[in-house]
Order: C-alpha cells, then structure tokens, then sequence
C-alpha cells in the first residue's frame, strides 16, 4: 500500500471549501462549524467514528442536502447548483452504500456513469477497465451479482466515467476484504495521479493516513483536529483514541 | 374486468362490420393475439409510472378517457376524421399526463399516500367532468379502418388489425427506447436507484415527467382504440385500470416484459374462457390466476426490474 504524507502546493486553488458550515435534521445539529479546504491535487481525508457524520458532509458538499453557512465548489456555492450540475462540472460522488444499478450489466453501469460525459466514454471506460482488470472480465455481469469489493470497484469506476475533477469517495474500504483494500487502495493512488482531487470519507483512519495530504478528524458533527498526517500521527488524542496507542 | 372486446366485436359495435369470430381455434388465437396487444399498450403505461416513480396513478383510467374523447372531439365534433383523432387522443392524454406530474405528483413526491388519494381524486374528478359536460350517452369514435378480411376461418376487421399492428409497434418502439438509447437507459436507471441516478447525473424531474408523458400518451392510444370499436363514455377508465393493475401485479410492478407477457396471460385467458367456458367467468377466471401466481412468486412473474424489459 503506498504512502503519501506530502501536501500539495498551498498555492493551488481551492476546489471544494466550506465556511462556518452547519446542517440539520430537523431540530437535532448533524453538523456544525465545519470549515473545511480542498485544494486542487490533494487527497483530503475526513476521519471520525460511525456516526460522526461524515456521511452528511459527504452528501452536503455533494448537493444533496440543505446547509446553512458556506459551501463553495469551483468558487461557487453547491446549493445554486443542482446535482446534475455539479456532476456536469465535475464533482462526482462515490455513496457508502455504493448505489449501483443493480439489475444492469458492470458495462451499463459503467457507460451511465458517463451520462453527462458522453464524449470521451470509450477512452475512459478502457481506463476503467485498465484500473479494475476485474470488472473487465465481468463486463456482462449484473451489478447485484458481484461481491462487495467488485461492487466497489464498479462504483469507483462509474464516478470516474463522470471525468471527475473532484472525487469524493465515502467510506470506499468499508467491510472490504483486506486484498480487495490493496486494489482500492492502488486505485486511490492512481487517480490521484492522474490530477483528480480527493476528498476521501473514512472510518478507516490506517487507511486515511496512507492517502492524504491533509487530514480532518469529525466527531459528534464538528471538526476536532486537522493537520497532515505525520501531525495527526504525533497528537496524543489520535494515537490513543484512533491507532490503538 | 375485461374490455369486452370480444362481445362487441361479435355484435359489431360502433359501426364496425360483422363479428370477427366464428368458432375453434383460429378465433381463439387471433382474438387472444388482439386483446392482448392492447391490455400490455394499457398496462405498459402505469407499470412505467410506478417503475420509475414509485406512484401507484390511479387516474391512468382516466388518462384513456381524455385520450378517447380527445379523440372523439376531434374526429367527430371537429370532423377531421378517425386519424387526425388519434393524434388528438394521443397528445391530449400525454399532455394530461404531463400536467398530472407538473402540477400535483411532483409537489408531493415523498408522500405516496397522498399522490394515491391525489389520483383517485382525479379520476373520479374526469369522470364527472365528462358525465356533466357530455351526459351518459356513449360516443363513437369513427373506426380508423373499414373492411373485413376472412383469415384462418375468421372474420378481422381491418380496424382491430390495425390496433394489433400500432400496438405492437408501439411496445418494440418502447422495448428498443429504454433498452438502445441514453434517455430509455436513463429512465430504467433511475427505476432502480433514484440516488445513483442522480450520482451520475441524471435528472430525476425530467425522467418522471418523461415516463407520466409516455405514460399518458399510451393510455390515450389505448382510450382511441377502445372507442374505435366500443364507445367512449364518461367511466370507460375503470374497467381498463383494474385490468392494469392485475397486468402489473402478475407480471412483476415496473416490468415491461413482465407487463406485456401478464397482458398475454390475461388476454389469452379471458378469450379460452369466454370461448370455452361460460363468459360469465371472464372476469374470475383471471382473478383465481393471479392468486395463485402471488400465493407461489409474491414478487410477480419477473419481479419488478424495468432493466428487464
């Protein structure tokens, strides 16, 4: 598994940003005071416990959900912009719960991915292909057929069908077998590569380390530490509550 | 239940030439093939609507009454003749559908029960429209086609033949729609994950207006047909939405294929037990099938995937 652990450039622009964001269901705070930076390049990690609320920022900078506060992509707030549209510009969600077509074949899938991208679809798809060798011997498969980590793939390579320029991946290694992590964990790495930027919700804090830039840990809907990784690594907290002393 | 295509057809209704049945088999076959084709253009439309949005529209009967007085007034009142009607019928009704979704089923997306009452309210409200503004009296619809043709023993008018032909052209035409093409693919996938629709872009408003368009715009097909060799009346709808929903159910909620082989059964069904049996049974007959299909494959008979159609 490689490791990264150097930020990109501070001068890049800042692709996703939030200001003083706060989201809510009904009376109950899910998220508050979140400020948060992406810039273009980096893998930005948020980390935190189940329930932490990652999965509501996910879907809050993905335009999925109301906010107070701030929430800009590109420079411009998520909530002026429908999701279709945010997915036309660039940012491409990859769901926890995966959300694949179920009854269509990895090729539909993937090919749909590309909904709003149709022009380079062929070029892309192959990359797709190149990246999961495993989804490319199952291109007639039913989504709903395939186990948990090809099912993972298969939603990782429809958001990258999407051409993301930011990617936002929510909990990718969950209930992962550890050989499967390596695949999802290379994968990670080459996209990042390949100039897409990151921002990589995960339980997984090990994992979370290995990848990113830059690092946010989420508990009870607000931040509580950020710094890179070799920071985190050194607070005290992280070690004891997070890599186990 | 049934449309009793098979009574009027024997009689000749509205205008139409001698019965086309005879005896035997070969009406058997060629009434079965007829009915069927267009119980599935009827049922294709509400599994659509429920596939895709999850809306259980019972105004769908109501969407081939508009179709069939679209066509009537069009045809008859205005004169312009049985083809020009059909136009009519289609587009009124499609544009019914869209106007359903536009200004009622879109406001109220996330509360089913209440999208269900909205509809009912909109049947019954069409029903009553109709009775008002043209009385209990029936309407004929002038047929598209005159003539009959001797086939296999039986007497076809040209009129249902030409129903079989549109209808089926209009189900391969849908069959191709969502099977070959970006919006047909479109629709199928946000039948299955609205969210990973929208993950990838897709426009969920604009593919459930599309599919209550489509959807409307079949049923006034369905309501020009029906009028074309029985009459349009101000409850016409009821019987082909009870049918609907039987289709929908046997053949598995939100398939095509499912609908268009459940509208098979039911029209094959519904023919060998009029011919055969006692025509009183016509419409009990289907009901015991489909119990019995739901007590052995609750999911239907090709679940409720519209990718499979």
């Amino acid at each position: 598994m490689a490791t990264t652990d150097a930020a990109a450039p501070e001068s890049a622009p800042d692709v996703l940003s939030t200001d003083d964001l706060r989201v809510t269901y009904g009376k109950v705070l899910a998220l508050r005071e979140i400020d948060l930076t992406v810039r273009e390049g980096e893998v930005v990690s948020v980390i935190g416990p189940n329930g932490a609320g990652k999965t509501t920022l996910a879907n809050t900078v993905s335009g999925f959900l109301d906010y107070e506060g701030s929430a800009e992509y590109r420079g411009r707030e998520v909530a002026d912009r429908s999701v279709s549209d945010l997915v036309s510009e660039g940012l491409i969600h990859c769901t926890e719960k995966r959300d694949l077509f179920g009854y269509m074949t990895v090729d539909d899938n993937l090919r749909l991915g590309a909904y709003r991208h149709g022009e380079d679809a062929d070029e892309r798809l192959e990359y797709v292909y190149d990246l999961f060798p495993a989804l490319a011997e199952r291109t007639e498969q039913n989504a709903r057929t395939m186990s948990g980590g090809e099912q993972q793939m298969l939603a990782i390579g429809r958001a990258l069908m999407g051409a993301p320029d930011l990617l936002v991946l929510d909990e990718p290694t969950l209930g992962l077998a550890p050989v499967i992590l390596e695949d999802i964990s290379d994968a990670i790495e080459e996209i990042n590569d390949e100039g897409v930027t990151v921002l990589l919700f995960e339980q997984n804090v090990t994992f979370a380390m290995n990848h990113a830039d830059r690092i946010y840990l989420l508990e009870n809907g607000e931040v509580v530490r950020e710094g890179s990784p070799g920071e985190l690594r050194g607070d005290d907290y992280i070690r004891e509550s997070y890599l186990g002393g | 239940m049934g449309l009793n295509l098979l009574a009027v057809a024997a009689v000749g209704g509205a205008g139409a030439p001698a019965a086309i049945l005879q005896s035997g088999v070969s009406n058997i076959v060629v009434n079965g093939l007829i009915i069927s084709a267009l119980y599935a253009v009827v049922a294709i439309g509400f599994t659509l609507i429920f596939g895709v949005g999850g809306v259980l529209n019972l105004a769908h009967g109501a969407s081939i009454t508009v179709g069939a007085f679209g066509a009537y007034y069009v045809a008859r009142v205005f004169g312009m003749g049985a083809w020009a009607g059909l136009v009519a019928g289609v587009l009124v009704a499609a544009a019914f559908g869209a106007a359903l979704y536009l200004a009622m089923i879109r406001r109220m997306e996330d509360e089913p029960i209440m999208v269900m009452i909205l509809t009912l309210v909109t049947a019954v409200a069409v029903e009553q429209f109709v009775l008002t503004v043209e009385g209990s009296q029936p309407k004929a619809i002038p047929a598209l086609v005159g003539g009959v043709t001797r086939v296999a023993g039986t007497n076809l008018q040209h009129n249902l033949v030409v129903v079989f032909a549109v209808s089926w052209a209009i189900i391969l035409a849908l069959f191709l729609f969502v099977n070959y093409t970006d919006a047909g693919k479109a629709l199928i996938a946000t039948s299955m994950s609205r969210k990973g629709a929208a993950l990838v872009g897709i426009e969920s408003d604009r593919v459930n207006l599309a599919t209550w368009v489509i959807a409307g715009a079949l049923a006034g097909l369905a309501g020009v047909f029906l009028g074309s060799f029985q009459t349009a009346h101000w409850a016409m709808g009821r019987a082909p939405l009870v049918l609907s929903f039987t289709i929908v159910v046997l053949g598995g909620v939100g398939s095509i294929k499912g609908s268009v082989v459940g509208a098979y059964l039911i029209g094959f069904l519904e023919v060998i037990t009029t011919r055969v049996f006692d025509p009183r049974l016509q419409t009990l007959v289907p009901l015991v099938v489909l119990l019995l299909v739901l007590l052995v494959k609750p999911e239907g008979l090709f679940g409720r995937e519209l990718a499979e159609a």
